[in-house]
């Protein structure tokens, strides 16, 4: 019933928004990225840029990238939120009702999606602020939220799955330990993958962050983007929720 | 027409049982108590017949439907208060309730919601965030939440655990009022003797996993009550008290006997004026039905949490 899974969602959306704290993660977060580490090639000279980024302003280059990385980022406050379930036994309350065990997972899911999107807004405005501009339409921004709602979705399920089992607090850091750094420097999210040595170019091929990046950077700065990335995808979001939904199903533990 | 019924309920985590082959049954409309001490399984009882967790072995019909076969069917039907306060700090009374209500599919929640709130005394309060709440307050909201489902069976484990005098004097009454207005059949886990004998209409006494009597109050007490002398000695290590049922532990002799007051001057004599620090009667109650079963007090029989929650994560591996 799609009223448990409402229930549940409203919560994680009202205790994200109601979070003076979170607010400051959201903006501080991926303004510090653009600014500190988008600034760190300005001084290139511009035919260094243009022949390798294929834009003047590295900024405009990492932003795509950076949004996309922000998605994953944001998969570690859904098993945060699950952990926080088990430990003030919250989890017992809804384990108790009839509601199924993948209800539970799905607003977990969608929580930590929502709370990456909410960064989309914020890195647009910064960016313009930065002297980037994009091509902005109804269609190009449609795409940028779906394709990042895809992003999100995955890498919050994939994280909600490692800490099914587990009520211990270290469990979402040392996952994202273990899955953000590789997968943000294996993606084309930051530098394009002419110099990548072959068996990082293998990972980054199949890394859902290079996908998300690629396409919105030809989405919003080459006017060129490739569809089939998008279906790359939902393929990847589609995947993530029934794994994690028939594992939720199975290993969820109220405690 | 019973609410509960249970045989041989059982669960095991790897060699350890926590609950042994337990059978009982309760009428419909009744408030019925576990009553032990901590770790004889009580809690773990009430995760089985919530559906929380399944059991090893047998099975229980709660409101008709069995926990093994239509796990979401009793969920539907029943209610539950747990030992600690379990709400959503950063949402009001109301979004509690409200999520509440989703959850157990109750179609006019909010009428519902607003003649609970009205009835325990906290509408005002409805858009308050319950971190703010008092402790008695919360368990208002938590019982509130309980019954928002209409239940069956509302299942409360260690309901005033934690309150002070007062507040667990408000929260007895609140549940003789809940059983009567809202003819809830309530099943009640404690371990505090007094709370039991005056809630209860029957108590089934648990320890270390097994039912080891079953009964009204009055009737525990007539059938394994009897008085209690305990002498505390000043030389504990050496008596021959020449009783029959009594018992020597940690320098203090407990003697089971028909009428105190009149066996008293016996066990003085027999134990010796010099040896004896202090005396203590107990007259029958449901402590001595409880040391009478078990032969120690209900604290004695607590027993070692750590090493049975390493049991439990041992065996969930």
């Amino acid at each position: 019933m799609m009223d448990r899974l409402y229930a549940l969602y409203m919560r994680e959306a009202k205790r994200i928004f109601r979070s003076v704290y979170m607010w400051i993660m959201l903006i501080s977060q991926p303004i510090m990225w653009l600014v500190f580490f988008g600034s760190s090639f300005s001084g290139v000279p511009s035919q260094v840029l243009t022949s390798f980024f294929h834009t003047t302003n590295y900024i405009a280059f990492i932003l795509p990238g950076e949004l996309s990385i922000s998605m994953l980022f944001v998969g570690m406050f859904s098993s945060m939120s699950l952990i926080q379930d088990k430990r003030f036994g919250y989890l017992k309350r809804v384990l108790i009702t009839p509601t199924p065990k993948y209800d539970v997972f799905l607003a977990k899911t969608l929580g930590g999606m929502t709370r990456g999107l909410l960064q989309v807004p914020i890195l647009l405005v910064a960016s313009y602020f930065l002297g980037v501009r994009l091509d902005l339409t109804p269609l190009s921004l449609g795409v940028l939220f779906l394709s990042l709602a895809f992003v999100g979705i995955g890498f919050s399920s994939l994280y909600s799955m490692f800490t099914l089992k587990t009520a211990d607090w270290q469990a979402p850091g040392v996952i994202s330990n273990l899955i953000n750094l590789p997968l943000m420097f294996s993606s084309t999210a930051l530098f394009p993958k002419a110099f990548f040595p072959g068996w990082l170019r293998a990972i980054s091929d199949v890394n859902p962050l290079t996908y998300a990046a690629e396409l919105n950077r030809g989405m919003l700065l080459y006017n060129d983007p490739s569809w089939n990335y998008l279906g790359y995808l939902a393929m990847f979001a589609l995947v993530m929720v029934l794994l994690g939904s028939i594992l939720t199903n199975k290993y969820l533990n109220a405690e | 027409m019973y609410s509960i019924e249970t045989e041989n309920l059982t669960k095991k985590y790897g060699d350890f049982v926590a609950v042994d082959h337990i059978s009982f049954k309760v009428e419909k409309g009744e408030i019925f108590g576990l009553l032990g001490p901590n770790g004889a399984g009580k809690t773990t009882t009430i995760k089985m017949l919530t559906g929380l967790t399944p059991p090893t072995e047998g099975d229980a019909v709660i409101a008709g439907y069995s926990i093994r076969k239509n796990p979401i069917e009793v969920k539907s039907r029943i209610g539950w208060i747990s030992s600690e306060v379990i709400l959503d700090d950063d949402l009001t009374a109301w979004e509690n309730l409200e999520i509440q209500a989703r959850l157990t599919g109750v179609r006019n929640w909010k009428e519902r919601a607003t003649s609970l709130l009205k009835y325990f005394g906290i509408l005002d309060f409805a858009n308050r965030k319950t971190g703010k709440f008092s402790t008695g307050m919360r368990k208002k909201l938590e019982v509130s939440m309980a019954l928002l489902n209409s239940p069956e069976v509302i299942f409360m484990d260690e309901p005033t655990i934690g309150l002070d005098v007062n507040t667990r004097a408000t929260m007895w009454n609140l549940i003789r009022e809940i059983n009567r207005d809202y003819q809830v059949t309530i099943l009640l886990t404690t371990h505090y003797m007094e709370e039991a004998d005056s809630l209860c209409s029957r108590i089934g006494i648990i320890n270390k996993g097994k039912i080891i009597a079953l009964g009204t109050p009055e009737e525990l007490k007539s059938r394994y009550g009897g008085d209690i002398i305990e002498i505390e000695l000043k030389n504990g290590t050496n008596v021959n008290v020449g009783f029959e049922n009594a018992v020597v532990t940690n320098g203090k002799v407990r003697i089971k006997v028909s009428n105190a007051e009149t066996m008293l001057m016996d066990v003085i004599r027999a134990i010796g004026n010099d040896n004896i620090k202090g005396i203590k009667i107990n007259k029958s109650s449901l402590d001595t039905v409880f040391i009478n079963l078990t032969g120690g007090t209900i604290e004695e029989q607590d027993f070692d949490a750590r090493r049975f929650y390493a049991m439990i994560r041992r065996a969930r591996r």
